[in-house]
């Protein structure tokens, strides 16, 4: 699903020239759920980003889904993401202006199924979150785990490949974490590639695989324990 | 897609109804002033005979005294009579008419109605088949009634209902300057903006002259012009009237109509032959200074849009300018506090395409909302203006083209006016992160 | 409170910098030019004709059938004015100041000039026009009784005439001169040029058409002569004790003309109503321009508002963080003010650029003379106030913002 190699990300301002990553190497295979994880600052989400094709990097190479991105045009990277990537952010990221129903109804927009379709789809993925009684409300009326499910869903709608998870429970109590965590496995348990970015060592855990970034790195280490441990996820969980 | 962008236009605006109805009251504003004031110059400026104003010609000779000649100067905009006599003979061109203002006093004889001083023109019969006159009753005197001078009169239709109703008065007759006159027609409402016919006119220019009588009777009896008359040279010899005719004042407006190049050119062999035939007699002491303007050039020369009307046109889109920069500044702070909106939308696949399409239709539907303000403001200001400037006389007024050119103007504003800000805004990185202050 | 901060915030904000100090710079240009447009136009309305204008008034009687005697009827008719309770003077004149119809002709110094020096209005008054208008001299003498001309108009003409002219025309004709009594002038050039003794001049006197539009002219040159001529539509300029203006003019109107006499008569005009008729185009344009100007500076206060409020609002936590770390509200309050200040005077920067070069233009158009500064300082002050004024709103919604909000989230 994601291949990168010897992948380089320099910031650059007037002074200085930040590495945020560097001779960075991953593969995340087709159904995969891997927890990536790291200190602030060593490029979690500079990796996240450019796996969402939300920026470019600068120097090695990044096969998605079997093809390269490299120089792929602003336009084809927007196509890419509405068609195969979900995101779910920590701040849920609803457009506050929207009812439930016009949120999860973004991507499909862009998408350019005619309304027939995405009344299936927001109706379907809604309801799979378990908030189809409450399409008509906006997202302020909402719990913060209610929100991020809405935030699932729209992610789900278009029927993603890959679905990028940035801290998804960083702003949730424990128990709502834990909803939407189960949520987040049961999609996996399906068939959709995840990859989740934490902090939290628990949650990284249920995951299949860990990816420990240190230093715009993948840590060797991490690697290695990650091939060792077993796979207590998909264990958990019946596909 | 279109449809969507036009919703999520109509939400974002009713989000936040204080900084919409700003903007639009705004736009509205700069739009309404200055198509208010663009409308009167159209109106001032406008070629009032289209489909023959290339045709139709105004002849300028020089009769200035030959001692304080300078190169350049221009003739006077009116002829005299000795030309005005000799050029209506030679009916040269296809058709021709002599014009200038009377004043004559008209008495209906009837003792509800007192005598009434009216604004009138005496002219050849050509000027009505030329300027296309509208006839309501009868129609023009004839020719040999035009070469006579004889005692008959079209009037104009205020005229003939102050004094007749709404009957047909033609073979009646009507006192002019205690004579009978004959009524062969009468006009129906003709005001031309602007009076190109007479530019140099005595009365008012909302005053639609309502007694036509053959320039050949008014000459004969002696009706001096009510208008402007210019004198050069020395006084004649002879008294009265028939020395005025002689001296070299020029009070007549004269107007040829010339249908191809040909004729033009053979028109001014004709007035280059006249004036050397006239020179022999002591006349044109100055160098030949023929001119010969279409309605066009005639309009433009004679500055019909004056230097006033100009400057508010100026001043109103000074103003529209400034109501534009204030649009940006308020899209630019709508769209900023609208960035994290924007990112999301990019993470989910939007393209910058999709961005500006979103934001533009917002701004064209502020604009649809400026236009339709700008125009019911610019029909209260033609209405302020035509009180004021033309006595209410329904001449500063809309026509279609200057309503689609205000519903244009205030979209191409809008657009204007929205065109940084969008692009501000599809420079947007796609982002995870909606930024909370 | 210190510049340097603000400027750095200010240079963090460009694009928003830029669109206040445009609308600032573009409503100085405009305005600043209005003004002077409006000022010009003011003046020139207001101008002094010379006349006591609020005693003064014209009426005309035209007649429509011949007339056997018109130079007796004219007398008649002045009689006949002078009768009325209220009159203190009549003359029949062939023009009025400010009438906007009449006759000029080119004045002469010498009588081979080739060029004439101006043109001048042409009074003719069969009785003193001095008197009448209540014109004053400063130099020389009214008419005497027996220098009033009765002439049919026809030739030949008289050689020499004896003139009353306006200081105005004196100084253009005789420009190093102090005194011009007893001085020559004549209309025409050449051998029959006619020959205009000066015998008084009148301290002003404006013509029939007043301040030319186009400024060329001063409007002010002005000629009297003795004359009376025949007319079949004589006017007469009336001048009454002050305060029966109405009741004279009522009177005048009933008896001037009678019914089967073969004449009309023009309704009266008093000379204030002549003066707003004159101008009335000029003071349309005028509050056009002052109305616009007015808008113009609402405008820009909107948009200085509006862009203050939502700096207000991006800055809330900055704003609250301040007043935790020890800033007091006034100390905020203080800061946008300061904002504000620097902006407009960056945008009055380039505004005064922008005015001169504009009024460049508008100065060859309408013939004016360069912007005086005054009118540029005027509007300087004005967009400073306007700004101050449209920050203090949201600079006082800001002071009040709570210490507190800089520790709670969104």
């Amino acid at each position: 699903m994601l291949t990168m190699k010897n992948l380089s990300k320099i910031y650059c301002t007037h002074l200085i020239e930040t590495h945020a990553l560097r001779g960075f190497d991953i593969e995340v295979r087709e159904g995969e759920f891997v927890a990536v994880t790291g200190p602030s600052g060593s490029g979690k989400t500079t990796f996240l980003n450019i796996a969402g094709l939300l920026e470019d990097f600068s120097d090695g190479d990044f096969l998605f889904d079997g093809a390269s991105v490299r120089g792929l045009g602003d336009d084809a990277r927007s196509r890419l993401r509405n068609q195969k990537i979900g995101f779910i952010f920590q701040g849920f990221n609803l457009i506050p202006d929207l009812n439930l129903f016009d949120n999860v109804e973004v991507p499909l927009r862009y998408r350019g199924f005619n309304a027939q379709e995405r009344k299936r789809r927001i109706e379907l993925s809604l309801e799979r979150v378990g908030l189809s009684s409450r399409m008509k409300h906006y997202p302020a009326e909402l719990s913060g785990g209610q929100q991020q499910r809405v935030a699932i869903a729209r992610a789900l709608a278009g029927e993603p490949r890959l679905l990028l998870a940035d801290e998804p429970t960083g702003n949730l109590d424990t128990a709502m974490a834990r909803g939407v965590m189960e949520l987040l496995e049961e999609i996996n348990s399906q068939g959709t590639t995840i990859v989740m970015v934490t902090h939290d060592a628990e949650l990284a855990q249920r995951a299949q695989r860990n990816v420990h970034i240190i230093d715009g790195q993948v840590s060797d280490f991490d690697r290695n324990i990650s091939l060792l441990r077993p796979r207590a996820a998909a264990v958990a969980i019946p596909a | 897609m279109w449809n969507y962008y036009f919703k999520l236009g109509l939400m974002s605006l009713r989000r936040n109804p204080i900084l919409t109805s700003l903007m639009v009251l705004i736009l509205g504003f700069g739009v309404g002033a200055s198509m208010t004031a663009y409308t009167v110059m159209h109106v001032l400026g406008g070629d009032p005979i289209p489909h023959k104003s290339g045709k139709m010609f105004v002849p300028q000779l020089d009769t200035g005294s030959a001692e304080d000649y300078k190169a350049g100067d221009e003739p006077d905009l009116q002829l005299g009579y000795l030309d005005t006599d000799a050029m209506l003979r030679a009916r040269h061109g296809s058709n021709r008419t002599a014009v200038y203002g009377i004043a004559p006093i008209v008495d209906a004889q009837r003792k509800d109605l007192p005598p009434s001083g009216e604004a009138g023109l005496a002219m050849t019969r050509g000027f009505f088949e030329m300027f296309e006159l509208p006839f309501r009753f009868g129609g023009p005197w004839n020719a040999a009634e035009d070469d006579a001078g004889s005692d008959v009169v079209v009037i104009g239709r205020v005229l003939s209902e102050k004094l007749f109703g709404a009957e047909d008065p033609s073979g009646r007759s009507v006192r002019l300057a205690d004579r009978d006159y004959r009524i062969v027609g009468v006009l129906d409402l003709w005001r031309p903006v602007p009076r190109y016919y007479r530019l140099l006119s005595g009365s008012s220019p909302t005053e639609s002259e309502q007694v036509m009588v053959p320039f050949r009777n008014a000459i004969s009896r002696e009706w001096r012009n009510d208008g402007w008359t210019n004198c050069n040279g020395s006084s004649p010899d002879e008294p009265g009237f028939a020395g005025f005719l002689k001296r070299e004042c020029n009070w007549i407006q004269y107007w040829v109509q010339l249908n191809d190049a040909a004729a033009v050119a053979e028109y001014r062999d004709y007035l280059a032959a006249h004036l050397a035939q006239q020179r022999k007699l002591g006349r044109f002491k100055r160098p030949d200074n023929i001119r010969l303007r279409d309605v066009r050039e005639w309009l433009a020369f004679n500055d019909v849009v004056d230097a006033d009307t100009r400057l508010q046109t100026y001043l109103a889109f000074g103003f529209l300018l400034v109501c534009i920069v204030n649009v940006v500044g308020l899209l630019l702070a709508k769209f900023t506090a609208r960035s994290g909106e924007i990112g999301v939308r990019r993470a989910l696949g939007a393209t910058r395409g999709n961005i500006i399409s979103q934001y533009l239709v917002e701004t064209v539907v502020i604009g649809l909302a400026g236009a339709l303000l700008g125009l019911a403001l610019s029909y209260a200001g033609l209405l302020v203006v035509d009180h004021y400037s033309f006595e209410s006389a329904g001449i500063a007024k809309h026509d279609p083209w200057m309503v689609a050119a205000t519903v244009a103007v205030a979209i191409v504003s809008a657009v204007l006016a929205g065109l940084l800000p969008t692009w501000r805004a599809a420079l947007q990185v796609p982002a995870l992160q909606l930024k909370s202050q | 409170m210190e510049l340097k901060p603000i400027l750095k915030t200010l240079l963090r904000n460009k694009i928003g910098v830029a669109v206040i100090a445009a609308q600032v710079a573009l409503t100085l240009a405009i305005a600043s030019n209005v003004f002077y447009i409006v000022r010009d136009r003011v003046a020139a309305a207001g101008q002094p004709s010379g006349v006591d204008e609020a005693n003064v008034f014209r009426i005309r009687a035209n007649s429509y059938r011949d007339i056997a005697e018109p130079m007796a009827q004219q007398k008649m008719d002045e009689q006949m004015l002078r009768t009325i309770p209220g009159v203190r003077a009549v003359a029949m004149v062939n023009q009025v100041p400010l009438g906007q119809s009449g006759s000029n002709s080119g004045i002469f110094v010498a009588r081979k000039q080739v060029q004439s020096t101006t043109n001048a209005a042409f009074y003719e008054s069969a009785t003193s026009m001095v008197d009448t208008l209540g014109l004053k001299l400063i130099e020389g003498r009214d008419f005497l009784p027996e220098e009033y001309l009765e002439t049919d108009g026809e030739p030949p003409y008289p050689t020499s005439l004896p003139i009353i002219i306006s200081e105005r025309l004196a100084q253009l004709a005789f420009p190093t001169q102090s005194h011009f009594a007893g001085r020559v002038l004549y209309r025409g050039s050449g051998d029959d040029a006619t020959e205009l003794r000066i015998v008084g001049v009148v301290e002003q006197l404006t013509t029939p058409w007043g301040r030319s539009s186009w400024g060329s002219q001063t409007g002010s040159e002005s000629v009297i002569t003795a004359v009376r001529l025949p007319s079949s539509s004589p006017q007469y300029i009336v001048r009454t004790q002050p305060g029966t203006q109405t009741e004279v003019i009522k009177a005048a109107e009933a008896a001037l003309v009678k019914p089967g006499d073969g004449r009309i008569l023009e309704p009266a005009n008093s000379m204030l109503e002549l003066r707003e008729r004159r101008y009335r185009n000029d003071y349309f344009l005028s509050s056009m321009m002052a109305t616009m100007t007015g808008l113009l500076m609402l405008v820009t206060a909107s948009g200085i508002l509006g862009m203050a409020s939502f700096w207000v609002g991006q800055r809330r936590k900055q704003i609250g963080m301040r007043r935790a770390l020890g800033a007091r509200r006034s100390d905020i309050l203080r800061y946008y003010l300061l904002e504000n200040f620097v902006i407009t005077s960056l945008g009055i920067g380039i505004g005064v650029v922008l005015a001169l070069s504009l009024n460049f233009f508008i100065a060859e158009g309408l013939q004016l003379a360069r912007l005086p500064l005054d009118n540029l300082l005027v509007g300087m002050l004005m967009l400073w106030a306007v700004g101050q004024l449209a920050t203090w709103f949201p600079a006082r919604r800001a002071a009040q913002i709570a210490p507190a909000t800089a520790t709670r989230t969104v």
